[in-house]
């Protein structure tokens, strides 16, 4: 979203207009639910914890100050929520009928590597809470190292060290899975 | 060039984000293990980059409007309930302060007068009310159910 247009949705939520936030929750939804999806797996969970990020958006507005960008301040409250659903156990398992059914990209039916796919999720899972949502967020249209970066408060160097490192502990998980 | 360096540069390469030197390449042309792991680091990144986009259902944006306004109207149930506990110990505040006042000053013995007065003008009007008391009694039970339907409305607008 353009910065101008981005400043005046915001300003319209801040003066209590239900229409503004309503607009939103639209153009964040598929970006917030896609996050947080790849970090819990549990769709009904999932859709709690996206709703509670935008709870927090409406609780927060007030204070936001514009000094990052909209979309930067959403990711660090879905960090935030991400992790501390993360100090609960996490049932997580591709084949016991509760994960999230993304849904396979032609690419995925073309290559036929639904199986890897599925260990590579349950790999995910095994990964500590701020590297399964580096990964999650990373392989998102449009986000880069440096929206992560400013999300997570960190130097661009450690965002792109530790992706390395999840990607590094996730292709030793899988090892017999990748030839 | 030892592995554990060039193994450390792998994931980096698969990504893009590195073009491996003379050094790198060099060992990573002749290290079976390493080259391997660098074929697998770029598989793995293929299949992340193929990922399914988790999509969210349908009714999301109701949903989360309704939480929204169910948030917003606890709060501001809370300030309500807040706002009225604090009138009711400042009233009673008040009237502590005047009872004490009233103790100090010696006007107690004669407010305690005053307080036989009003009560037998009180039993006096009651005997002249009471004829008339159903009435009063149905005009108030009106009285209360309009404003518990019109509670229950605002109620119900709110969330």
């Amino acid at each position: 979203m353009e910065p101008v247009n981005e400043r005046a949705l915001v300003e319209r939520c801040r003066s209590g207009d239900e229409s503004a936030f309503q607009e939103l929750v639209d153009r964040y939804k598929r970006l917030v639910f896609a996050l947080i999806a790849r970090t819990v797996q549990d769709r009904s969970r999932a859709e709690d914890l996206a709703q509670e990020v935008f709870l927090r958006v409406h609780r927060g507005l007030p204070y936001f100050r514009g000094e990052a960008r909209l979309s930067t301040w959403i990711y660090r409250i879905v960090a935030n929520v991400t992790v501390q659903d993360h100090s609960r156990p996490v049932p997580l398992s591709l084949d016991d009928g509760r994960t999230a059914p993304a849904i396979p990209s032609a690419s995925d039916r073309q290559f036929g590597d639904f199986e890897l796919r599925d260990r590579l999720e349950k790999a995910i899972a095994r990964l500590p809470a701020n590297y399964r949502l580096l990964i999650a967020a990373h392989y998102l249209d449009g986000v880069t190292y440096e929206d992560l970066a400013g999300a997570l408060g960190l130097p661009l160097g450690t965002v792109k060290t530790q992706l390395y490192r999840a990607k590094q502990q996730l292709r030793r998980m899988l090892e017999t899975d990748l030839k | 060039m030892f592995c554990d360096e060039a193994l450390d540069a792998v994931e980096a390469i698969a990504a893009g984000d590195l073009t491996p030197d003379g050094r790198i390449a060099e060992h990573l042309s002749s290290c079976p293990n390493c080259s391997a792991a660098l074929v697998r680091a770029r598989q793995l990144e293929r299949v992340l980059q193929r990922r399914g986009v988790p999509q969210p259902p349908p009714q999301f944006t109701a949903r989360t409007m309704a939480r929204v306004r169910r948030a917003r109207w606890r709060s501001d149930q809370f300030l309500d309930v807040g706002f009225n506990v604090a009138i009711i110990l400042v009233v009673l505040a008040v009237f502590g302060g005047v009872w004490m006042l009233l103790n100090r000053s010696g006007l107690a013995a004669v407010s305690s007068d005053a307080a036989d007065l009003f009560g037998s003008a009180l039993v006096m009007l009651v005997r002249r009310v009471a004829p008339s008391l159903p009435l009063y009694v149905g005009a108030a039970a009106l009285l209360a159910s309009a404003l518990g339907i019109w509670w229950w409305a605002e109620r119900g607008a709110a969330v």
